[in-house]
């Protein structure tokens, strides 16, 4: 089991006044860059603050154009922790490939974190959310069949002794032969998130990828995809293994059950109800024909649909709670879920630092060393 | 009336009415998809060709458009298999059609005879860049379409408050037109930057029909197509928006019996 700090970085300073989506739209005058000054390097303090509290890793990903996380460039984040980190995993999950243009820049970006960093760079790859390819201008009807040919041009260059020739349908180089090359071997290792499509979770396990279920879904809805995952691993005549599962969940510890919810509840709500509206804007073509209907005939498993905080509790929207109920809820997802890369969303919305460092110590210090015992517990029953 | 049809590798849904000279009618995005009154009127003077474009009900092949190119050549290929290329054609193109229509005529000005032009897409100005199409919602989409609110398919659409509620069948045909179009209109938007200076080989007898209050795309297009088309005639609709050839066919009716025959 491995405990990662995943950071969002979300803008919270979004008016009352201001009720649209977050996504796309959301105009870009609501960003006040002078407020920005203190907001991104308190979460790059969280970020290293992270590693200090024994976490073994920290995650950062890419959006654009929204007020939900303010990290267009992600590599640009992973590459300051490069240095200010030394042993924990910088895991950017993930470069959106297609948005890159051409893709090998995702290749030579990542080799540069992997070397500077000392070989902690986790590689993920994303196709990038629906909204993206409004804010990006590339054709949504592409997306997919981009991001395949993007990743076997980015394994290719990290693996296939360079110059080469990648002669794709959409990315055509004649001479490929990155400088720096990654420092892991063959290659960081590369993560890749998903909603539910068979179709990653059969890429996933074919590869020997690890698979990360896209947070934000009733529990429900983690347990099938799970499922669905270690059917595939089987499929290809292996057993998946839980570092190859890794689970994004909202969590907030504090003293009590009560403080918990009284001190988290308005910030987990700006965050559900300020800045996911939006996220769910699913371009023409994005998906498949049978994938879009599903999207918008069975929407009520997702945290924009949910309105009572009994909801969010019941469907694990959310963790929330004294260390004890924290740890007990943990690790009846962990169990059924049987992931292995708990990345926990420790900093939601208008959440503030005070409250944000001592969440972070409170999990790390009653709630990871007890789910680190009880994976040591169960590791020796099964032994 | 409705037939299919195989088009090399794809089937093509097609209606098809009248006698006389062939009348090929290339629909829009949204709204003049099913067989129009009007074009019973028009039937009585021309043989009337309603394909419906690859991704729209069954015609197939929506899924694999890669740019506009593709549907020029799906269009001449429609012809050779209807027979009736090298004919005396008369090509009537609405919106999204209407840009398809501009193609064929500039690409291959032998093969169009007589042209029409109706609220068509296809060329970009930067002091009136098209409505979104795009993640719209019915009632968003009504409002952008029409001028005319009441009008019966412009109150439906408004009426759909939760597309989650229309019947599955109706979502899925939505899903797939809409990639279609996105395949060939994504970026650049509903438009090829280079078919402007094109237009000008465009040896059709041309009209452009406009509503005054398009909002899709706003009437400067019209003057635009004009201009660039040689001899082209233009006549503007007041109090009319995007879909004319619903809102007021029979100001299209008018300019296309007024081209030399």
């Amino acid at each position: 089991m491995e405990f990662y700090f995943f950071h969002l970085m979300p803008w919270p300073h979004l008016p009352a006044e201001y009720q649209g989506p977050a996504w796309i739209r959301c105009p870009n005058e609501l960003y006040d860059p002078e407020r920005g000054v203190a907001v991104y390097n308190r979460y790059l303090d969280e970020l290293v603050y992270a590693e200090q509290l024994g976490f073994d890793g920290v995650c950062v990903n890419e959006h654009h154009a929204n007020a939900y996380g303010n990290m267009p460039s992600p590599n640009l984040i992973g590459s300051i922790l490069a240095r200010q980190t030394q042993r924990c995993k910088i895991a950017i999950v993930g470069n959106a490939l297609p948005l890159y243009n051409p893709p090998l820049r995702v290749a030579e970006e990542f080799a540069m974190i992997d070397v500077i960093s000392g070989g902690r760079l986790v590689a993920g790859m994303v196709v990038g959310g629906g909204p993206e390819y409004y804010s990006n201008g590339l054709n949504p009807a592409q997306a997919r069949e981009r991001f395949y040919e993007a990743h076997d041009l980015i394994v290719q260059a990290w693996t296939r002794p360079g110059p080469f020739v990648f002669n794709g349908k959409y990315y055509k180089l004649r001479y490929v032969n990155p400088w720096p090359r990654p420092l892991q071997k063959p290659h960081p290792p590369i993560w890749i998130p998903g909603a539910g499509s068979l179709e990653t979770m059969e890429f996933v396990a074919r590869r020997r990828y690890a698979y990360m279920g896209i947070p934000y879904f009733h529990r429900r809805v983690f347990e099938r995809n799970f499922s669905f995952f270690r059917e595939a691993c089987e499929k290809e005549g292996y057993r998946a293994r839980p570092e190859q599962m890794g689970w994004l969940c909202p969590i907030y510890v504090a003293e009590s059950d009560e403080a918990a919810r009284r001190e988290y509840e308005p910030h987990f709500w700006y965050f559900a109800k300020r800045l996911l509206p939006g996220i769910e804007t699913s371009p023409p073509g994005y998906t498949s024909v049978r994938s879009a209907v599903k999207l918008i005939t069975s929407r009520s498993d997702f945290l924009l649909f949910v309105d009572t905080w009994e909801q969010v509790v019941d469907g694990r929207y959310a963790i929330v709670g004294s260390p004890d109920t924290v740890v007990e809820q943990m690790i009846d997802m962990i169990s059924t879920l049987g992931v292995g890369n708990i990345l926990a969303l420790l900093q939601v919305g208008t959440l503030p630092a005070e409250l944000t460092r001592r969440n972070m110590e409170l999990f790390a210090r009653e709630v990871m060393p007890r789910l680190r015992a009880w994976e040591q517990q169960r590791r020796a029953a099964a032994a | 009336m409705s037939e299919k049809l195989q088009v090399g590798t794809e089937t093509v849904e097609l209606r098809r009415q009248g006698e006389g000279q062939p009348l090929l009618y290339l629909h829009g995005g949204i709204g003049d998809t099913d067989w129009l009154p009007v074009f019973d009127e028009w039937s009585r003077e021309f043989t009337v060709f309603q394909p419906l474009h690859p991704g729209f009900g069954e015609s197939t092949g929506g899924d694999k458009l890669d740019g506009m190119e593709d549907l020029v050549f799906h269009y001449i290929d429609l012809l050779g298999a209807l027979g009736i290329e090298g004919s005396d054609l008369t090509v009537v193109g609405a919106s999204f059609g209407g840009w398809i229509a501009a193609e064929i005529a500039s690409r291959y000005p032998h093969l169009v005879r007589r042209l029409v032009l109706v609220g068509a897409a296809g060329l970009w100005l930067d002091e009136a860049p098209p409505g979104e199409l795009f993640g719209n919602s019915p009632p968003e989409l009504a409002a952008l379409l029409f001028h005319d609110l009441q009008h019966p398919v412009a109150a439906m659409m408004a009426a759909v408050t939760d597309v989650a509620q229309l019947p599955e069948e109706l979502i899925v045909q939505q899903v797939r037109a809409m990639e279609a179009l996105a395949r060939v209109a994504w970026n650049p938007y509903f438009h090829n930057p280079k078919l402007e200076r094109q237009l000008r080989r465009v040896r059709a007898s041309t009209v452009v029909v406009w509503g005054k209050e398009d909002r899709f795309f706003p009437v400067a297009y019209a003057e635009r197509y004009a201009a660039a088309i040689p001899g082209a005639r233009l006549e503007i609709v007041p109090d009319t928006g995007h879909l004319v050839m619903l809102e007021r066919p029979e100001a299209v009716t008018r300019q296309l019996c007024s081209l030399p025959r």
